[in-house]
């Protein structure tokens, strides 16, 4: 287990306070945070980059943790097999060890053909893969990621995060990745660190920082305003926190899932009315949130609570107020699904 | 305001062409001819280019390290070291010549304990080039380092690399091609100095102490087919060199 204990440094324009983690072996460990929140730091610091001012690191070793950037840092002087090889060549293996592995490496990440050319030519997403690479070679223990898909085009973003969850998979490593994107930590993170302004704000598992935000900056920060967590069978996602809340979806079986919902995408009525939509419920009023936007109205379904966005005129005309009773409608295509 | 730039510009290449350009069409075939078989000017224009290449090679050992420190580290003193460095730019260098021969002269204390005088030699002229020109090759190389990303050398560091290793295998290559023109600059400052040489060491006699000495004995007929040799000698070398470092440099900075 890596055990991060009162960790503080202050770098002038940037403080880091007090900060306390503890990452399991094997874990997908994201630290999720707005850009300027001192992500980078946390990791240039586990990497024992930079010293801290106080508190301790322990369970790491530095030998065995690679450093993934997301402008990829590839060295210039050398061709992509050479930066792969880089990490064998100074642990002085053979040279026809460095060249299967190097191959190998290459074979799982789709960069065969790339072997010689310069780093110069590579896209994003290739270099990217390269970087992976040659950390991957090095058999690390533990994978520290700083934004590594901050740089590409959504698609080549989609396909990198493929990979690192491959990779997740088959290796034993535990991974660090840090990134500003909530649906990234969806997709990867066994359990989320929410950072703002060098302190720590929440530390659980997605469900547990999606759907109990411990601050309004967590809720705000995450851009969904309804996640829900559960399994999905014959296309009918059922809720873990809610067993009678059942969701019509557009995917097949899957034991482990997130759902994320936009307050934005739930339509407000006071009768059922015929549309397309899949999803509807009857839902009482908690509580009207003022917003500038708007207003953000909380109901509760069955024990599950769903947030919509309702102008200031919608919610005078249709009586919206607490402990009112209301009809939530939403599309299935609304609905962003995150298989785990 | 680009037409009065360009003026400008030509007005600079003038001033610096018109002189070279002058004393070239002065000498006449005859007279270079008659200077190529002297050897008096030959051996001195090749002690001038080896004594220059030893005080190069020598800065290279020290100055290259020393400008990866200054660099990379903060420590108490850097300013002041760094201004020390640059001072041989700035005093005449005459100056410099009496200073470092009240260091190594027979009577200081380097020449009384060792027993040994280095005036007139070919240390003395490597020393005396050294002293004046290394700022140029430490400024140049520190410049390079500080260019590379830091992030580099952590990766390298996270991917098993020792420091020696970082330092040989990912910064040196990346500032090879600050190193090389480093070098270049100082080996052409070396050959060019005249002041400080000239004090430490009038004979052996390098080249620009030569030009004077046939100047002053002679006359200017006599001087200029000496500078001719040594300006073409120096062009072609370092026309040569600049098309190199500018082949090998492509790939570094």
């Amino acid at each position: 287990m890596i055990e991060i204990k009162k960790l503080s440094i202050d770098l002038g324009d940037f403080k880091l306070k007090d900060i306390d983690l503890k990452i399991e072996r094997g874990e997908y460990f994201v630290i999720l945070g707005p850009s300027g929140a001192g992500k980078t730091v946390i990791l240039e610091l586990i990497a024992g980059l930079i010293k801290p001012d106080s508190g301790v690191i322990e369970g790491i070793d530095n030998k065995r943790s690679a450093l993934i950037y997301q402008d990829y840092m590839l060295f210039p002087h050398l061709n992509v097999f050479d930066n792969i090889a880089f990490g064998l060549k100074v642990r002085k293996k053979k040279k026809d060890e460095i060249k299967s592995e190097v191959n190998s490496a290459a074979e799982k990440l789709g960069i065969t053909g790339l072997l010689d050319r310069s780093v110069q030519t590579l896209s994003g997403g290739e270099s990217q893969r390269t970087a992976i690479a040659r950390a991957s070679v090095t058999d690390p223990e533990l994978f520290l990621l700083d934004e590594p898909t901050a740089a590409l085009d959504s698609n080549t973003r989609t396909g990198i995060l493929e990979l690192l969850k491959d990779l997740h998979s088959k290796n034993k490593s535990t991974f660090i990745h840090v990134t500003h994107n909530f649906e990234e930590a969806l997709y990867l993170a066994d359990r989320i660190a929410v950072i703002k302004d060098g302190e720590l704000i929440q530390t659980g598992t997605p469900n547990e920082i999606f759907n109990h935000p411990t601050s309004k900056f967590v809720a705000d920060f995450v851009g969904f305003e309804n996640v829900f967590y559960g399994s999905v069978k014959d296309g009918k996602f059922t809720s873990e926190n809610d067993p009678d809340f059942i969701l019509t979806v557009n995917c097949g079986n899957c034991d482990s899932v997130y759902l994320a919902l936009k307050s934005e995408d739930v339509i407000v009525s006071k009768e059922k009315f015929e549309s397309s939509a899949r999803n509807s419920f009857s839902g009482t009023v908690t509580e009207v949130i003022n917003r500038l936007s708007g207003n953000e109205i909380v109901f509760m379904v069955n024990k599950t609570k769903l947030i919509s966005a309702v102008t200031k005129i919608s919610t005078e005309e249709l009586g919206i107020k607490k402990g009112s009773q209301f009809r939530l409608t939403f599309k299935t295509s609304s609905l962003k699904v995150f298989p785990h | 305001m680009k037409k009065i730039f360009v003026i400008l510009l030509i007005i600079l290449v003038i001033m610096i062409a018109a002189p070279l350009a002058g004393m070239f069409l002065k000498v006449s075939f005859s007279d270079f001819a008659a200077v190529l078989k002297d050897d008096e000017v030959i051996n001195s224009i090749v002690l001038t280019l080896r004594a220059s290449l030893w005080s190069t090679l020598a800065a290279l050992a020290v100055g290259v390290p020393a400008s990866f420190v200054l660099a990379r580290y903060d420590f108490y003193g850097k300013k002041i070291i760094e201004g020390l460095i640059d001072i041989p730019v700035i005093v005449p260098h005459t100056a410099a010549g009496i200073a470092l021969l009240t260091v190594l002269g027979r009577k200081s204390l380097f020449g009384q304990i060792t027993g040994i005088s280095l005036m007139g030699t070919e240390a003395a002229i490597s020393i005396g080039m050294f002293f004046v020109s290394v700022p140029f090759l430490i400024n140049h190389v520190k410049t390079g380092f500080r260019l590379i990303d830091e992030r580099y050398e952590k990766v390298a560091g996270t991917l098993g690399a020792s420091n020696t290793q970082t330092f040989m295998l990912i910064s040196l290559p990346l500032v090879k091609k600050s190193i090389l023109s480093g070098s270049v600059m100082m080996w052409a400052r070396g050959i060019s100095e005249f002041g400080a040489v000239a004090i430490l060491a009038y004979h052996p006699m390098v080249a620009s102490v030569l030009i004077y000495d046939r100047y002053e004995s002679f006359g200017l007929d006599s001087a200029r087919p000496v500078a001719v040799l040594l300006i073409t000698v120096c062009l072609i070398i370092f026309v040569t060199l600049r098309v190199i470092e500018h082949k090998s440099g492509k790939s570094g900075r």
